[in-house]
């Protein structure tokens, strides 16, 4: 009876020895996986556990560990899930969507030496504050906002525009960085702002109030399923002006869910590199996935997850002071194309136009070179 | 566009969507008529509908009834959906309410909220967390009138909400069970003393309710062109604005709700800065409940009402 | 025989008697009354009569069925039908719907084949308005068929919810206190009517305090107090007995008549 005691008891301090030698690497996410936006949410978390499974084994690492949070687009439940990542002792989080989540969700990350690499936040400010642990994959709104009215102006030439904002962090930036950029160029004039409420259904109103002021283009600072629905309305209205939109409608299921309506309208997102890796990571995806199109936010998860598990790799690190300086300072090669960030942590990506064209993204126009695509 | 054709396509907006709000309305309205309760889980037999009707829908798009078979392609999705939902309706009432019915209300208000996680959840499990694309079978014409743009989808939506309208109002008024319904809102120990069957009519209650829901459901997948599983909270949250406002427990009160919250609401986006839309609608209703706090139509009594 | 019969009936609220051991028959085609003061235990018996409470101990029968444990919908299809203290009519529903919802359990038809209005529901559907017309005529409430109940004058709520008592076609009809705040026209009128509904071969049983319908009506009487019957017979022998005096004006009463 001694005897087996003993044997049990060695045994549990040669695993407890075992698990304290190795060393683990944390990666959280921070998304929303409920409300109106989880399938961008889902997209990312799906994207973060692709990578770990592409690059694991990590070198100088036994185990390589996903924890999903729901930041659910919304300020305090993010603050909530960040917390919980931060006891559970996570050194990456990959995270958030909306910008009016992976701003609060910052303040305790950043406290707690964590590493935050926002896959798909982009509002200005968030790289403003001296953070030098916050990273961001997609390109900032005040890029988007240029891209939008340069396109407008020198390749659509046109004179007037309306904007539709749903008052979030992200949209409402937008929207004021369009007005901002559109009143610098001063040939495009913005004859109405209008809103809505994120979760609605009927924008009927709003539209048929901006079908009587006629502005050449109407500008949707929406998300996805919004957009969807009022792309839809505004054909069956019959509104007759231009319609353009951005990043958070760059998604599959707008292709799928306003389906026809959705033909002719423009929108902002990276360019896609033509990479063997892009195309490898699409396949693996979809297979693992078992999905037939891959969300647009996927592939900056999956880039967040691979620069934070190489650059772990790299340092053989997992603390934040090092593991920032080592993301900064190396040129990475990632799905979404070059990752090199600044000073601030930002990348320096750039936006192209789209054009939705037989039910598919189509790039339409390069806002840089001012060339057709 | 001129000033006319505006306004008279800001009536048709404002026509449609409180058109579906009147429809939820109602089964809010009917079911607290019957047993004084707010059935929290409205919103989710709702979308329930909604989730039956694009199932039923794609199915038989894919074999091709859509083309061939048109108006009874409409009719199989809304019959399958409202028999559905109206069976999901009787059970939630037998496995949550009807334990409850002689508890406080507090209990069966838990229990009702409960509900509306469970199967909020459930349908997440099952359906998803992304939108779900409705078969866009109406196309995206519309019918000029008079400058106002009233798509296909809209003209079968509100002649049908219309039609389920107005046969409820038969339903209540001239059928026997219409009557044993209202007699046992009125007074349920006298109804039983007459011999009415009060399990019975609240178990039809509990179909009818739920059914109109789905119907609703099913028609703003049709029109706005996507479900989602938490697509039920804003058109709860709207639609029980409506009963109230209206008179919980009146009948005309919850379609007259449903037209006057679907009325601010455009109303308000049209004239006014719509960042206020929503804050305008909840306004109205504090406002009609401090100046008549049973609501337009209703009386201090919670009865269901003619 | 079609009767009612209680057999030594009780029932107890908590620590409280309301009524103990109670016999009596309540014989076909006849009309009974149970009188005694406030609070005897009066309206208890009905309540357990009609299913709204069961018995604590005792036996209920009527017509060889045993009532005890029934609901109170499936006693009014045994024939059994009742009024209330308190008018409770449907207010918001017109007069002839007040009856038409009373003539309930009476059709056949069940609610799917209700819903989809087959000729022969349609038919039913005929029979029975043209029956509540009929039983309104009787009432004297045909020409108000249409307004709503609510709107009546308070006489004529008192007859609507006798007459919707009756669209049940029962065999036995309870009227509580029916007299209750009429005048004494109104409840002339009330008496002729429970007796034209006597003779249609109706047995009444009668809760009431007005003494001058029931000594004018009933053709027996059982006086309750404090849960107890403590005197039966005709309207006549009632008024005599010394017990019920006692009862109804207190033991001064006795003293009083004796030392007169």
């Amino acid at each position: 009876m001694k005897k087996l005691a003993l044997l049990t008891l060695s045994l549990v301090l040669a695993l407890g020895i075992g698990t304290a030698a190795g060393k683990e690497l944390k990666i959280g996410t921070l998304s929303p996986l409920t409300g109106p936006y989880a399938q961008d949410g889902t997209d990312i978390k799906q994207g973060v556990i692709t990578a770990v499974d592409a690059f694991s084994p990590v070198k100088g690492f036994d185990n390589v560990e996903v924890l999903p949070g729901d930041s659910a687009c919304d300020g305090g439940k993010a603050t909530m899930a960040a917390n919980k990542l931060i006891n559970s002792g996570v050194d990456v989080v990959v995270g958030a969507y909306c910008s009016s989540a992976t701003e609060p969700a910052q303040i305790p990350l950043m406290d707690a030496g964590v590493v935050q690499i926002t896959p798909g936040s982009t509002a200005e400010r968030l790289t403003h504050k001296g953070y030098d642990h916050f990273f961001r994959m997609p390109p900032r709104d005040d890029v988007q906002a240029w891209s939008t009215v340069e396109f407008l102006t020198k390749k659509q030439g046109v004179k007037t525009i309306a904007l539709i904002d749903d008052k979030q962090t992200y949209t409402a930036g937008l929207t004021e960085n369009i007005r901002k950029f559109a009143e610098d160029n001063g040939n495009l004039e913005i004859v109405a702002h209008e809103h809505i409420t994120p979760g609605d259904s009927d924008f009927t109103a709003v539209l048929t109030k901006l079908k009587r002021i006629s502005p050449d283009v109407i500008y949707m600072a929406v998300y996805q399923p919004e957009g969807s629905k009022m792309i839809q309305q505004a054909r069956k209205l019959d509104v007759d002006a231009t319609f353009m939109t951005e990043d958070a409608v760059f998604h599959p299921k707008f292709l799928e869910v306003a389906g026809s309506a959705a033909e002719g309208v423009y929108l902002t997102f990276a360019k896609a590199p033509e990479t063997p890796e892009r195309k490898a990571f699409e396949e693996m995806y979809k297979k693992k996935w078992n999905v037939d199109s891959i969300g647009s936010y996927a592939y900056y998860a999956y880039d967040a997850a691979m620069v934070a598990l190489k650059a772990a790799e790299k340092c053989g690190c997992t603390d934040a002071e090092t593991l920032s300086k080592t993301i900064r300072g190396t040129t990475w090669e990632g799905v979404s194309g070059e990752i090199k960030f600044d000073e601030k942590g930002d990348r320096e990506l750039a936006h192209i136009i789209w054009v939705v064209k037989d039910n598919q993204f189509v790039p339409y126009w390069d806002p840089i070179t001012g060339k057709d695509l | 566009m001129d000033f006319s054709a505006f306004i008279l396509q800001q009536m048709v907006n404002a026509l449609f969507l409180g058109s579906i709000y009147a429809l939820i309305a109602l089964g809010y309205t009917m079911v607290y008529g019957i047993i004084e309760l707010i059935n929290f889980a409205h919103g989710e037999l709702f979308t329930a509908g909604a989730f039956i009707g694009v199932i039923v829908l794609s199915g038989l798009q894919q074999i091709g009834w859509v083309e061939t078979h048109f108006v009874l392609t409409l009719f199989i999705v809304f019959g399958l959906a409202m028999a559905y939902v109206a069976v999901l309706g009787v059970a939630l009432e037998h496995v949550a309410y009807r334990p409850l019915r002689n508890a406080s209300r507090l209990s069966a208000l838990l229990s009702a909220l409960g509900m509306s996680i469970f199967l909020s959840n459930g349908m997440m499990l099952s359906q998803g967390v992304s939108d779900r694309a409705y078969p866009q079978v109406f196309g995206l014409e519309s019918i000029d009138f008079f400058g106002a743009m009233i798509s296909h989808s809209q003209v079968f939506i509100i002649l049908l909400a219309f039609v389920l309208m107005v046969g409820l109002q038969f339903f209540v008024h001239r059928t026997r069970l219409g009557k044993a319904m209202r007699a046992t809102a009125q007074n349920r120990t006298i109804a039983r003393m007459l011999g009415i069957n009060i399990d019975q009519t609240i178990r039809i209650t509990f179909m009818i309710g739920p059914a109109l829901g789905a119907a609703a459901g099913v028609m703003v997948g049709l029109y706005y062109g996507a479900v989602r599983f938490d697509m039920g909270f804003i058109f709860m949250i709207k639609a029980f604005a409506a009963a109230i406002l209206g008179g919980i427990g009146s009948i005309p009160g919850a379609v007259l709700g449903g037209l006057i919250i679907g009325g601010i609401e455009v109303a308000w986006a049209a004239f006014l800065p719509s960042a206020w839309k929503d804050v305008t609608t909840f306004t109205v209703l504090i406002l009609v409940l401090y100046l008549k706090p049973s609501g337009l139509l209703g009386e201090s009594e919670a009865d269901l009402r003619v | 025989m079609t009767e009612m019969v209680l057999k030594n009936v009780s029932k107890r609220f908590g620590g409280l008697k309301a009524v103990s051991d109670l016999d009596m028959t309540v014989p076909e085609g006849r009309i009974l009354s149970l009188i005694g003061p406030n609070g005897a235990g009066k309206t208890t018996v009905f309540n357990m009569v009609t299913g709204v409470y069961p018995p604590t101990r005792g036996e209920i029968h009527y017509n060889g069925t045993r009532l005890n444990r029934l609901k109170s919908s499936t006693i009014v299809s045994h024939g059994i039908a009742r009024t209330f203290q308190n008018i409770r009519l449907f207010g918001s529903m017109t007069v002839l719907e007040n009856v038409q919802v009373g003539m309930h359990c009476r059709t056949k038809s069940g609610p799917v084949r209700a819903l989809l209005k087959t000729p022969f529901e349609r038919k039913e559907e005929e029979a029975i308005t043209e029956k509540t017309m009929e039983l309104l005529d009787f009432f004297g409430l045909a020409d108000k068929y249409n307004e709503y109940a609510s709107n009546l004058p308070y006489g004529d709520q008192r007859l609507l919810e006798i007459a919707r008592a009756n669209a049940s076609s029962p065999k036995l009809l309870l009227l509580d206190e029916p007299a209750a705040g009429m005048n004494p026209i109104e409840t002339e009128a009330l008496m002729d009517l429970i007796l034209k509904l006597r003779d249609t071969g109706l047995t009444i049983f009668l809760v009431e305090h007005d003494m001058k319908l029931v000594m004018g009506i009933s053709e027996q009487i059982v006086v309750l107090d404090h849960g107890q019957k403590i005197a039966e017979g005709a309207p006549k022998d009632i008024q005599r007995n010394e017990k019920v005096i006692e009862a109804y004006l207190g033991s001064g009463a006795k003293a009083e008549k004796k030392a007169g």
